[in-house]
């Protein structure tokens, strides 16, 4: 046992502690540095799905059926693998059209109705009371347990007395505190998103901790507790499936289909999953991770049980409480308060954002409709700005659900155990399923549909579940129950029409989501849509197919810009709605001060910002009361469509056309650039070669024009003269081969002939050809051939000439003397490479593309004026003919200086047929 | 839409995992046998719930794959021109 001032001590502590959090993480929000912006804090919030049912729940139901507490973990997880569909849809209309609640979201999508969104209220807080209750019954008998070790609590204290009262009153504070502290137009409470992130962390941490510490601190791992289990025959039963009952597997898929449909639609859900929604790609990460940590916090609960079972044998332990009564018969009575910190992490999770989201449904859906109707809201009886009013409805609200709640447990709390009362509330609220999803996927579903659905479903729900609950506490004779109202057997609230053999949750889910589904169907189909059924439908079930720019505005009327103005203000305040209006002229591309014009898309604009401080279909009536509105038809909406599609599909066609002109241009633009660099090339080319042809021309013309004025030069000198005209003779020659040679490559009107070639062969050849060049300059050649190479296909003549051309060119270089020219050539299964190596100097840093252009000359002019600056780029030609490459080798540090060209070819290259022989 | 093969794909697992999870293929496994002492039928649950989770862990969190269509090219032999 611990004494109560610790316990009370160390929770008031830890609900400080999140009250830290919340308002770190609110301090960061508006420093534009969100905690909350993140995946995995989007996932650990909607863990809030695990209350202190889980919590002390879980154990309870596994002790007494096995494994059927996990069904209500496993429709999550299968309603998340549709996540990135469902749910991101929800995600993206919610932001659409600013919804702020889950009564918001369905009477928007059927035509803003002020009615549905007043039941969907009710039947929510009908719903989740009971759910309260619970948490507030975990926390108190959990809170008895740790002081004085009995969980059941004195009976019948005066509520002055009972802790659950003061429970329920510090959470309705914690609450208030977390979420409605201020009015936000979106209805998102960063600070309270990241509070319970944290608080999932928690309640994780510490069942985490209990069961590891049962399993291998009271018993020797799981295998020991299952062996000892299994051991006893009351409790090997329980790791079986079949507990009784032809219709037990009905059961099993029934809790299946009711907590997917709790996952998506209980109102804390919707809160965390679609209103607190940060990026609808958040969505992403958070359909594993949410199943993750509900795989996790389910890990130990089977053990915890049988442990339990197992340690306590007598059986006066309550399994509801082995979290706690198992570490503290052990003596652990820390152990025991980190656990009872996570239980009240749960509940409060679970109170905070179930409250708040009620608050909002209540303060948006009941109160300010019903003061609308009251005419309480006229600017003659109230103060200009509502946002205060608005923000006392909401915290009245919070504390009113808590205090219903408390009622709610003070009256029907010892009949009921943990487990039950969460599945009948998971049963009511499981009646919005078929209105919300069918409203997102099917156009037809009309407001009189969605009514009829509501009331069948939640009537069959109250007569088959709730009315059954509420006699077996004894509040009402029990006889109906097996009798029959009136003695009709065939209308027995837990065999109607006498179907038998269902357990009562089945049972009631059975009929009601079936009578909801037919009732929604066949009045829906009774009548066409009115205009504004028709136009959210179409809102909301093409949510992806435009996008917001683009959303038709179904609206027609005359309104006045100024009252839309002081509407605003009065329920936003005034900073507010000239930001409002600034942000609204800036898109509209207009000056701020002036006078905007009172069209269909500034009613729409203002309309959606009131959306989202009070509902949709508050909005709207408000808009209503300051304008002149016409009645759509159905007829009307499709024609606005249309003009819709009509004007989106124009501006589709003509960015189309202006992306293609673009296009077009640029294209033109860089063939443009590419003939004139073409003309660049071609001009310098041209005096290139005149430069090249001048220069031996010039020497020729020297020498002759001595030769014919002088007759007088002696023998000698005549003949060194000739044999100069000679040589630069050839020089010429041979550069004009070169060019025609380049010319006929670049046109490709060369003839290559294909042979298959000994390259050994060609290589001593091309060594034998430029022997004497070699000798001399003095140099020595170096062969590195392996023994054996396969034939390579190329044009022998050709590659000759390349050869030769590396091999000349290295020559050229080498030193006067010790000069070395190694040549080198190794295959590949891919190819041949040869490489010519020679101890020069080396291509100064700079020049290694250069030596590639035509005309140039590394390093100057060559010695003995034999380079035409043409032998690279057309040798680099004619390796690329044959789909090889030519490069200049890298030096490589430490290695002997000298410039190294290798080349490489393939086998067999492969043609583009049309140099083939 | 890029979505769509994703999609398909969750929808596939939603009903393999529905199927999986329910009767009569989920009571396969209530049997009387253990494997390394832990019972088969808790087991098999977990199991198939934790793979479950991981299919779907592997197809969000892998992005770039599933989001544009893959055409597989066949690999040419790549040519490098230094010049």
């Amino acid at each position: 046992m611990l004494p109560a001032p610790l316990v009370i001590g160390t929770s008031l502590a830890y609900l400080l502690l999140l009250v830290g959090v919340a308002y770190w993480a609110d301090r960061r929000a508006a420093a534009r540095r969100s905690v909350i912006a993140r995946p995995s804090v989007y996932a650990l919030s909607m863990a809030v799905y695990c209350t202190a049912w889980t919590y002390f729940g879980s154990v309870e139901r596994a002790a007494t059926g096995g494994m059927w507490f996990l069904p209500i973990y496993l429709g999550p997880t299968l309603a998340m693998v549709l996540g990135w569909t469902v749910l991101q849809k929800m995600v993206r209309i919610a932001k659409t059209h600013r919804i702020t609640s889950i009564a918001d979201f369905i009477a928007s999508r059927y035509g803003k109705s002020q009615l549905l969104a007043t039941l969907v209220t009710l039947v929510a807080v009908v719903g989740i009371v009971p759910y309260i209750a619970l948490q507030l019954k975990a926390v108190s008998s959990g809170y008895a347990l740790l002081t004085s070790g009995s969980a059941v609590a004195p009976a019948h204290l005066h509520w002055s007395q009972d802790s659950a009262f003061y429970v329920a009153l510090s959470l309705a504070g914690f609450a208030i505190v977390f979420g409605a502290r201020h009015l936000d137009t979106t209805e998102r409470h960063e600070g309270m998103v990241a509070a319970i992130a944290f608080e999932s962390l928690i309640k994780l941490a510490a069942f985490l901790c209990v069961g590891v510490f049962v399993v291998y601190g009271l018993f020797g791992g799981l295998g020991d507790i299952f062996a000892q289990a299994r051991a006893r025959p009351d409790l090997a039963a329980l790791l079986h499936a079949e507990q009784g009952g032809a219709y037990s597997w009905a059961r099993w898929m029934g809790l299946m289909v009711l907590a997917l449909c709790a996952a998506l639609v209980l109102p804390r859900q919707f809160q965390v999953m679609v209103v607190e929604n940060v990026h609808e790609d958040h969505v992403r990460r958070a359909s594993w991770l949410f199943p993750l940590y509900l795989l996790l916090i389910n890990l130990f609960v089977l053990p915890i049980a049988l442990g339990g079972l197992l340690y306590f044998s007598s059986g006066v332990h309550n399994p509801e409480h082995f979290v706690l009564s198992l570490p503290m018969a052990a003596g652990q009575n820390a152990l025991a308060l980190f656990v009872f910190v996570g239980g009240l992490s749960a509940a409060t999770g679970m109170v905070i954002v179930e409250t708040v989201a009620v608050s909002t449904m209540v303060s948006n859906e009941l109160a300010l409709p019903l003061l609308l109707r009251l005419r309480l809201l006229d600017a003659a009886h109230q103060p200009s700005d509502f946002t205060r009013p608005l923000l006392m409805i909401r915290r009245a609200a919070i504390v009113g659900v808590l205090l219903l709640g408390y009622v709610y447990f003070q009256l029907a709390g010892d009949a009921y155990a943990l487990a039950s009362i969460g599945l009948i509330s998971f049963a009511a609220v499981a009646q919005f399923a078929p209105v919300l999803l069918g409203g997102m996927y099917w156009r037809g579903g009309t407001r009189a549909g969605a009514l009829a659905g509501l009331i069948v479903g939640f009537g069959v729900w109250v007569y088959t579940l709730m009315l059954p609950s509420i006699a077996k506490s004894g509040w009402l004779d029990a006889g109906f129950l097996t009798a029959g109202p009136w003695g009709i057997a065939w209308l027995r609230p837990e065999s109607l029409w006498g179907l038998q053999g269902l357990d009562s949750l089945t049972h009631s889910l059975f009929w009601s989501l079936l009578t909801n589904c037919a009732a929604y169907v066949v009045v829906s189909l009774w009548r066409a849509p009115s205009g504004r059924e028709a136009s959210q439908a179409l809102l909301f079930v093409d949510v992806f197919r435009r996008g917001t720019a683009q959303t038709p505005v179904f609206w027609r009327g005359r309104a006045d810009a100024a009252e839309l103005k002081r509407l605003c203000e009065r329920f936003l305040g005034a900073e507010k709605t000239r930001e409002l209006w600034r942000g609204y002229a800036k898109q509209a591309g207009l000056p701020a001060d002036q006078a905007l014009v009172p069209d269909a898309r500034l009613v729409q604009f203002v309309e959606a910002q009131l959306a989202g401080a009070v509902g949709s279909a508050s909005a709207r009536v408000l808009v209503a009361s300051v304008s002149d509105e016409e009645t759509l038809s159905q007829g009307d909406v499709l024609a606005m469509l249309e003009e819709a599609s009509q004007l989106r599909s124009y501006s589709r066609a003509l960015e189309t056309k202006s992306r293609s002109l673009e296009k077009a241009t640029s294209e033109l633009r860089s063939a443009n650039e590419q003939l004139k660099s073409l003309d660049r090339l071609k001009d310098d080319f041209m005096s290139s070669v005149t430069h090249e042809l001048r220069t031996p021309l010039t020497s020729i013309r020297a020498l002759a024009e001595i030769l014919q004025g002088d007759a007088e030069v002696p023998p000698q000198q005549r003949q060194r003269f000739v044999d100069i005209i000679v040589q630069e003779t050839e020089r010429l020659t041979r550069l004009v081969n070169q060019v025609l040679d380049m010319a006929k490559i670049e046109s490709g009107h060369i003839d290559w002939r294909l042979a298959d070639i000994d390259v050994r062969a060609l290589l001593e050849k091309a060594v034998a050809t430029t022997a004497a060049l070699l000798s001399d300059r003095g140099a020595e050649m170096q062969l590195d051939l392996p023994d054996a190479l396969p034939p390579l296909h190329a044009d022998p003549d050709r590659l000759l000439q390349v050869l030769l051309n590396l091999i000349s060119n290295a020559a050229k270089f080498v030193p006067p003397q010790g000069g070395r020219v190694q040549l080198r050539a190794r295959g590949d299964g891919q190819g041949l490479t040869v490489c010519v190596q020679d101890n020069g100097p080396g291509v100064p840093a700079g020049h290694e593309r250069l030596i590639f252009d035509r005309f140039h000359q590394a390093g100057g002019p060559t010695p003995g004026g034999q380079g035409t600056g043409l032998g690279l780029p057309i040798s680099q030609h004619i390796v690329a003919h044959f789909g090889g490459r030519l490069w200049l080798e890298p030096p490589a540090p430490g290695a002997p200086s000298g410039a190294c060209f290798c080349f490489w070819l393939p086998w067999h290259p492969a043609f583009s047929g049309d140099t083939a022989p | 839409m890029s979505h769509t093969l994703r999609s398909q794909r969750l929808g596939a697992l939603f009903a393999a995992g529905w199927l999986l999870l329910n009767f009569p293929l989920l009571g396969l496994w209530d049997s009387d046998l253990s494997v390394l002492g832990l019972p088969l039928f808790p087991l098999a649950l977990f199991v198939i719930w934790g793979a479950m989770i991981a299919t779907v862990a592997w197809w969000m969190e892998s992005r770039p794959g599933l989001e544009t269509p893959v055409a597989s090219e066949p690999e040419l032999p790549q040519v490098q021109v230094r010049d």
